[in-house]
């Protein structure tokens, strides 16, 4: 790698049901990114990265990258794309980025994620066709695999391999959603409690309402600049340190490995803590945000991130080690239960959010303790048959 | 400088219903002339399920393909299927419906182990309501024809618990 790259800042848009298009998310994203880093203007970037799942289907637009580029006065002369990876999408262009810059073919790179998901009330149906068709949907969209009903399997799956409850499951809702309640642009800033969550509607058992992440209207964005760059502007940043992705020649419900287990989350987490040089990610990783679409999700991830033996994931959140003075603080954003799910703007926030852990810039109720120094992020995608991890590091290493 | 003349004004009509377009119902178009694997298609009309085989190192796929993801080979064959099975996992669908299944709600998915081979499939399961099912039950194919707004004679597979000889 001839040179790593660093976030030096970024914006949010509030995300939740909003009264704004697409292309509006867009604007108020990129302008919160350029107010945040007076150093970097849009005369700067060099390359365009926009991670968006289905403008095509919610908003009836395609080829979003130049429409940003021009929404935002960025005149493009290095790269410009936009990435579609389902879930993970705002990672996987904020990979993109990464190569780009590592490569040497650009120092300035704005990544952003843009969802617009609710539509009217009348649409509902419509709004869940543009999420059961992300698994394949001849063979499992067809038959109602949507993503509360698919990650039910998952849960039912799991409890009855491992013995994980539904306590558990609802310690992580608790959690998260806590921490919520202290992000001003979060979709659900209510706490709740595990009882809350256990008294919430069935939406598909064991599954209850707030095991569930939001369908959320919403964008983040954020500067990526190469090393250089980075020590020219700030003294703090967040350095990218290691980055993988697996998908094991598996989508559809014959083919993936296993339900209750992710194998291609611990081939993604090897990949990034080899170029991170993490021998022992429970004890060197200060602060995570991984994808917790639902709760069980965040529970398997423990495990298959290998920071906890298979099975023992339900253990890791009730002995508070995912808590803010645990082990690792894991999703002191609020998490997709917390802060909802914009699709492709999620792997965005949840970097930016470990750039303002690293810079101390978040409220005290959900600052991770003696200045984290060290961090990752996960997204998992679709049927979870792709897993994306990234690392990251306050100093450049 | 301003300008106070009055612009013209006019009114244009758009369509008051905008068809979807033809694949938002979720099941494929299955005929020869959509799909290479309408085979599939064909013999579920006949009330078999089915899958391909490839001739060159024996893989079997589900979901059927036109190439064999083990050996890129496409010399495939249709082979038939076991029609039982025993329940994997399941689940209810009832708020997140997609265009298709809003009328059918709450109603049982999940997935199938098919007996005696390696095939694992997810499939609508009709009746039995969540609450009666347990993993591992046993259940048998079950045939629907889909009834659309296409000419097309559409069909899919779902499963439903077998009945033991004493109820």
């Amino acid at each position: 790698m001839t040179q790593t790259a660093a976030i030096v800042g970024g914006g949010h848009t509030r995300w939740g049901d909003r009264q704004a298009t697409w292309k509006d998310l867009a604007q108020e994203a990129g302008k919160a990114a350029f107010d945040d880093v007076p150093g970097v203007t849009p005369d700067d970037v060099e390359g365009l990265f926009v991670g968006a799942v289905q403008p095509e289907r919610f908003a009836f637009q395609s080829h979003v990258a130049p429409l940003v580029a021009e929404l935002l006065g960025v005149d493009v002369d290095s790269m410009i794309a936009r990435t579609e990876l389902a879930c993970a999408s705002g990672q996987a262009a904020l990979r993109y980025a990464w190569l780009a810059i590592a490569a040497g073919q650009l120092d300035v790179a704005l990544v952003i994620g843009v969802e617009k998901m609710n539509l009217p009330d009348d649409r509902t149906e419509e709004m869940q066709s543009s999420m059961t068709n992300v698994v394949d949907r001849e063979f499992d969209g067809v038959n109602g695999l949507n993503a509360p009903s698919y990650f039910s399997l998952i849960a039912q799956r799991h409890m009855h391999e491992y013995g994980t409850t539904r306590e558990q499951l609802a310690a992580v809702s608790e959690k998260n959603k806590t921490h919520a309640a202290n992000n001003s642009y979060a979709q659900f800033q209510k706490a709740v409690d595990v009882d809350d969550v256990l008294e919430s509607y069935p939406i598909a058992p064991p599954l209850n309402l707030l095991d569930c992440s939001g369908i959320t209207d919403g964008a983040a964005a954020l500067l990526l600049v190469s090393e250089r760059k980075a020590r020219e502007l700030t003294d703090t940043a967040a350095y990218v340190t290691g980055s993988g992705q697996s998908c094991m020649a598996s989508n559809s419900i014959n083919n993936l490995p296993s339900l209750s287990a992710w194998p291609q989350a611990t081939v993604a987490a090897e990949k990034a803590y080899e170029q991170a040089g993490i021998e022992n990610p429970v004890d060197e990783l200060d602060v995570a945000e991984i994808h917790d679409c639902f709760s069980i999700s965040e529970i398997i991830e423990y495990e298959d991130l290998g920071w906890v033996e298979k099975g023992e994931g339900g253990r890791f959140i009730e002995e508070g080690r995912s808590a803010l003075d645990g082990d690792i603080a894991v999703n002191p954003r609020g998490g997709l239960l917390g802060c909802g799910h914009p699709l492709g703007a999620t792997g965005i926030s949840q970097a930016l959010e470990i750039y303002r852990q690293f810079t101390g810039d978040v409220p005290d109720a959900r600052r991770v303790p003696d200045s984290p120094e060290t961090g990752l992020i996960h997204n998992l995608s679709g049927s979870a048959s792709v897993h994306s991890v990234m690392t990251l590091a306050r100093d450049p290493q | 400088m301003t300008d106070d003349t009055t612009p013209s004004r006019d009114t244009v009509a758009v369509p008051e219903r905008i068809d979807f377009p033809r694949l938002l119902d979720f099941y494929n178009l299955q005929s020869e002339e959509e799909t290479r694997i309408h085979e599939f298609y064909d013999r579920l009309r006949e009330d078999s399920l089915s899958t391909t085989r490839c001739d060159e190192c024996d893989a079997l796929h589900f979901p059927p393909r036109i190439v064999c993801p083990e050996c890129t080979g496409d010399d495939l064959s249709y082979t038939s299927l076991p029609h039982e099975g025993t329940l994997f996992a399941f689940s209810v669908v009832r708020g997140s419906a997609p265009i298709g299944m809003t009328d059918d709600v709450p109603f049982v998915m999940g997935i199938v182990d098919l007996e005696g081979v390696d095939v694992r499939l997810s499939a609508r399961i009709d009746g039995a309501a969540y609450d009666d099912l347990s993993i591992g039950d046993r259940v048998t194919l079950k045939i629907v024809d889909i009834d659309g707004p296409r000419d097309e004679d559409r069909v899919f597979y779902r499963f439903e618990p077998v009945r033991s000889v004493s109820e």
